[in-house]
């Protein structure tokens, strides 16, 4: 399988804090990927490392063969790497519709004085955006809702609508920071349900969970990381098995007991 | 509201604009006049707000187009209509240079500079003899069509009129436009409108200087019709006076809370004129209400969409349910 992301001697730190530490990691097209690892693993860290939001204190990044280390989020999101995010970052003052329509900002061009002087090739375009932000709606089960405010929707809907607008970027590789936080089982099993479906529309997936039963039965790969670095990788079943993984989430839970 | 009813209600409001000079005297006309400035003015920042960027700067830039319609009309001795486009050159050319700075590192930068810009042009245009010093450069001469000298209030006021007109139909086109959309995105989340691939220096770049071609041509209709420029008129606690304006507007109205606010500011110390020297005192009594009484300010009452004003203010409210109650 192709490589579509690779990074090496990834590393960030905070002060005298190293949040990410030496990260070597590939990830193939077509699949779906599990970062793991307990809270303040660095697991937002590497999203925000690889998708401009941070500069990296060393290391490389590679996306489609480029490197992008240096680059600024958008071109990042140009390039075809889209990301959600672990809060509900919404347009919360517009719509199901109007924040999907606003994930095609790259695509609808009518140019900018069709657009301006609203021409007829500029609303056919404009047409056109609103079928497929309707049909990715769709997609995330959010039609019932789909002329709602963005910041009245319950928190299960906010998290689709997250996912809706990164895909409407049209990526190849989308990054979904904790998509199911918060959810109740049933929500938790649609989303699983939807990822597994977003994979099968061609686009790869990086999925970023603190719970590892959660991402078990959908990834085809783990990537598990602690204090910033990667400890374990492989199929779930011998991530399952791992001593350092069961180590580093038993001594997490011990300590959060304690406190 | 139907689209036809609204554009009815345009039409309307349009020809009674048109037919001001009829009804009113030279005084309230010229009240208009400062009305359609401070209009101008308020839509500016009203348009900067939309991509998260407060403007401090307004009466800077104003400043700018004011100054160069009268430097080049008195020294060039160029006629009114070429100052217009020459002013807009300065205040974008000057814009675009300090923007490119201030704008990639964020608000409180932007926010910093728009203030430093203020002082500074204040400074510069007083204490700089070419630009007439802290009296400021009078006896301007009035601006001319095909021979005929634009000088009488209705003259003026149409003139006035036709700018803001135009000002406000090309902001309504780029709200309604895919540029809109974006500046919407950055102004609602900056981190979010990145992960879409928006660039929002750029998108804000255009925002700002946009908004500068119209404040210049806010300084070149000062010009026309005030005999004098001077630094006093464009100094830092008049920008302030700006945002104030478009807070009673109703700040979430991009078009017509500017419109709105700028009314209520010219007209009311008007009103207070019989208090004479306590007027100022009333105009600050007044404007304290609006604000409190209207947080969405003036439009916000007849918004349907918004919270009635009374059910905001705590203790109206109680008041409306103890009197459901009984
Ligand atoms: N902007 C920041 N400034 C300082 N410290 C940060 C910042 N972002 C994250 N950290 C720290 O880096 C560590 C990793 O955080 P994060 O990547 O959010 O963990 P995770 O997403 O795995 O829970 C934490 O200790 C966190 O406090
Ligand atoms: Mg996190």
């Amino acid at each position: 399988m192709s490589r579509l992301l690779e990074c090496n001697g990834l590393s960030k730190n905070f002060g005298k804090l190293q949040a990410v530490a030496n990260l070597d990691l590939t990830i193939a097209k077509g699949e779906i990927r599990g970062l793991i690892g307990p809270n303040g693993a660095g697991k937002t860290t590497v999203f925000n490392l690889l998708t401009g939001y941070y500069r990296p204190t060393g290391g490389k990044i590679t996306f489609k063969g480029e490197d992008t280390t240096m680059l600024e989020p958008y071109q990042i999101a140009q390039k075809g790497l889209t990301r959600s995010f672990q809060q509900n970052f919404l347009f919360m003052q517009s719509t199901v519709l109007e924040n999907t329509l606003t994930g095609f900002h790259m695509f609808c061009r009518a140019g900018a004085v069709k657009e301006f002087l609203h021409t007829r090739g500029a609303r056919e375009f404009d047409r056109e955006c609103r079928e497929k932000a309707l049909e990715i709606i769709d997609f995330m089960g959010l039609s019932p809702m789909k002329n709602e405010l963005a910041g009245n929707l319950p928190h299960g809907h906010q998290r689709a609508l997250g996912v809706s607008i990164a895909m409407a970027c049209n990526p190849s590789l989308i990054l979904l920071d904790e998509p199911v936080t918060g959810m109740n089982p049933t929500e938790t099993e649609e989303m699983m349900t939807r990822i597994k479906n977003i994979r099968d529309r061609g686009i790869t997936v990086v999925l970023v969970e603190h719970s590892m039963q959660l991402v078990m039965n959908i990834c085809d790969r783990l990537t598990v990381l602690d204090y910033g670095q990667k400890i374990a990788e492989g199929l779930p079943e011998e991530i399952r098995r791992n001593p350092r993984v069961i180590e580093a989430y038993l001594g997490k839970e011990e300590n959060s007991a304690a406190a | 509201m139907s689209k036809t009813a609204k554009l009815t209600l345009l039409g309307i409001l349009f020809l009674i604009l048109m037919a001001a000079p009829w009804m009113l005297n030279s005084y309230v006309l010229q009240i208009l006049i400062l009305t359609i400035t401070y209009s101008m003015l308020g839509l500016a920042f009203a348009f900067t707000l939309k991509v998260g960027l407060p403007r401090f700067d307004i009466a800077g830039w104003w400043a700018v187009g004011a100054y160069t319609s009268a430097l080049l009309m008195q020294k060039a001795h160029l006629s009114f209509w070429l100052t217009i486009p020459a002013g807009i050159i300065i205040a974008v050319a000057l814009g675009w240079l300090i923007f490119s700075v201030a704008i990639p590192r964020g608000m409180m930068v932007f926010l910093l500079f728009g203030m430093v810009i203020v002082l500074a042009v204040e400074q510069i245009v007083g204490s700089v003899s070419f630009f007439g010093g802290w009296g400021g450069t009078g006896m301007l001469p009035h601006p001319t069509i095909a021979g005929y000298t634009i000088i009488k209030k209705p003259d003026l006021y149409y003139m006035g009129l036709f700018f803001l007109i135009v000002n406000i139909l090309i902001y309504y086109l780029l709200y309604n436009s895919k540029i809109g959309r974006a500046w919407n995105a950055i102004g609602s989340s900056v981190k979010l409108a990145n992960s879409v691939g928006i660039n929002v220096v750029r998108y804000r770049m255009a925002n700002v200087l946009i908004g500068n071609v119209f404040l210049a041509v806010a300084g070149s209709y000062f010009v026309a019709y005030s005999s004098v420029v001077a630094p006093s008129t464009f100094s830092f606690p008049n920008s302030v006076n700006i945002m104030m304006y478009v807070v009673i507007g109703g700040i979430s109205y991009s078009l017509f809370g500017p419109l709105v606010g700028a009314a209520i500011i010219t007209f009311i110390p008007e009103y207070f004129r019989i208090a004479k020297e306590k007027e100022p005192i009333f105009t600050a009594i007044a404007i304290i209400l609006i604000i409190i009484l209207m947080p969405a300010g003036v439009i916000g009452i007849f918004d349907r969409r918004a919270i009635p004003w009374f059910k905001r203010v705590r203790w109206l409210s109680w008041f409306t349910n103890k009197a459901k109650e009984s």
